[in-house]
């Protein structure tokens, strides 16, 4: 039995029982895994496509560039404590 | 504590390097992208311009062509490379005569630079002196110019790609399928999985890992092309070949437009790491549970 317990395959088996899980990661509304880097991350994506879409075929209509700016931030707010 | 403060010191050559010679470029292409900037012009001084670079950028007929172009190139290249290295991988997992020097000649053109590469595919494919064109009339009387066809020019450029880059994919590839555990294909053997079975439900989701870092890799490598191509078309018939890459090497050099240049650097990298992002979430990034 001591034998059996010392084997490779074993110790990993302990090793990976021991491995605390990663704090900072959360369940939220994202279908994916993510810590606060992640979702900050999402959020520098969204705002980008977001400005360019709108640079595109918002701003010609006379609406401004800031509209857009406070929509992203409104999202990343809610990404990176809800998502 | 000790050990700390080594680790931290012996890391600081490389932290310093990766600052000055990939973090601070960065963070001065976006502070460039924001100014109008040509400094051979009259007014040799950068002019901040706010997000006017970025207002041109969305209406640039012939940038958003070149993305089009470039993701159709990506596409192509990169699933032929894929499916082509995949299949040489396994070839190469059987023994057969020969074997090692195959696998030499197959590997050469990894040690190819760019730009050799693409002037050896010109001189194959010159009308009048290449040995391409002239066996492919010869043989089966088809016309090929790539000065003069698009799809030509396109064809022949994704053909070059996957014979330069293929073999990177096949030798990773080789090393996944090297290090797989016998038993899960054994046990499926004697469960009386067919082989399309073990391929999908055994091979695939072990070496996705690998397939996935081979494809951000080759992803990346085709999203900014620009020698092989430069030195085969020029981006050209028309705009037919005229990649991102070629795109900014026409802007930031022959017209100096350095702000302008930085600009679509800019949005190529924003584009380059969406796309890496997107594979990443798709295929390997953990799913959350709900309950």
């Amino acid at each position: 039995m001591s034998n059996h317990d010392n084997t490779p395959l074993s110790s990993a088996h302990h090793e990976e029982e021991d491995t605390p899980a990663v704090s900072s990661s959360k369940a939220g509304f994202l279908p994916i895994e993510t810590n606060w880097f992640d979702r900050l991350f999402i959020s520098v994506v969204i705002w980008v496509a977001l400005s360019l879409l709108w640079f595109r075929f918002i701003e010609p209509m006379g609406l401004s560039i800031w509209i857009s700016n406070a929509i992203a931030l409104a999202l990343a707010v809610l990404i990176i404590s809800k998502g | 504590m000790q050990s700390n403060r080594l680790g931290w010191i012996l890391l600081a050559p490389t932290l310093a390097i990766l600052f000055f010679f990939g973090v601070l470029p960065f963070i001065y292409v976006v502070y460039v992208s924001f100014h109008q900037w040509n400094p051979f012009a009259a007014d040799p001084h950068m002019i901040f311009n706010g997000a006017d670079n970025f207002r041109k950028i969305v209406f640039d007929a012939e940038f958003l062509n070149s993305v089009g172009v470039t993701v159709l190139f990506v596409l192509f290249a990169v699933i032929s490379e894929l499916v082509v290295g995949y299949i040489l991988a396994q070839a190469f997992m059987k023994e057969f005569p020969g074997k090692a020097i195959f696998r030499t000649i197959h590997t050469l053109p990894l040690i190819m630079a760019p730009i050799i590469v693409g002037s050896v595919w010109k001189l194959m494919m010159t009308p009048s002196i290449g040995i391409i064109p002239h066996y492919l009339n010869e043989w089966f009387g088809i016309t090929v110019n790539i000065g003069t066809s698009p799809v030509a020019a396109f064809t022949t450029i994704i053909i070059m790609d996957i014979w330069h880059w293929t073999p990177l994919v096949t030798l990773t590839l080789i090393a996944a399928l090297v290090s797989l555990p016998p038993d899960p294909f054994e046990q499926a053997q004697i469960d009386g999985a067919n082989k399309r079975q073990i391929f999908f439900h055994i091979t695939v989701p072990m070496i996705a890992p690998a397939v996935v870092a081979t494809v951000f890799i080759r992803l990346m490598d085709a999203l900014r092309t620009v020698d092989e191509v430069w030195m085969l078309t020029g981006g050209g018939p028309g705009s037919a070949t005229r990649f991102v890459g070629v795109h900014i090497f026409k802007e930031v050099f022959p017209k100096t437009n350095y702000g302008y240049g930085s600009t679509i650097s800019v949005i190529v990298l924003y584009l380059t790491i969406v796309a890496c992002w997107l594979l990443y979430v798709t295929m390997l990034a953990p799913r959350n549970k709900k309950d």
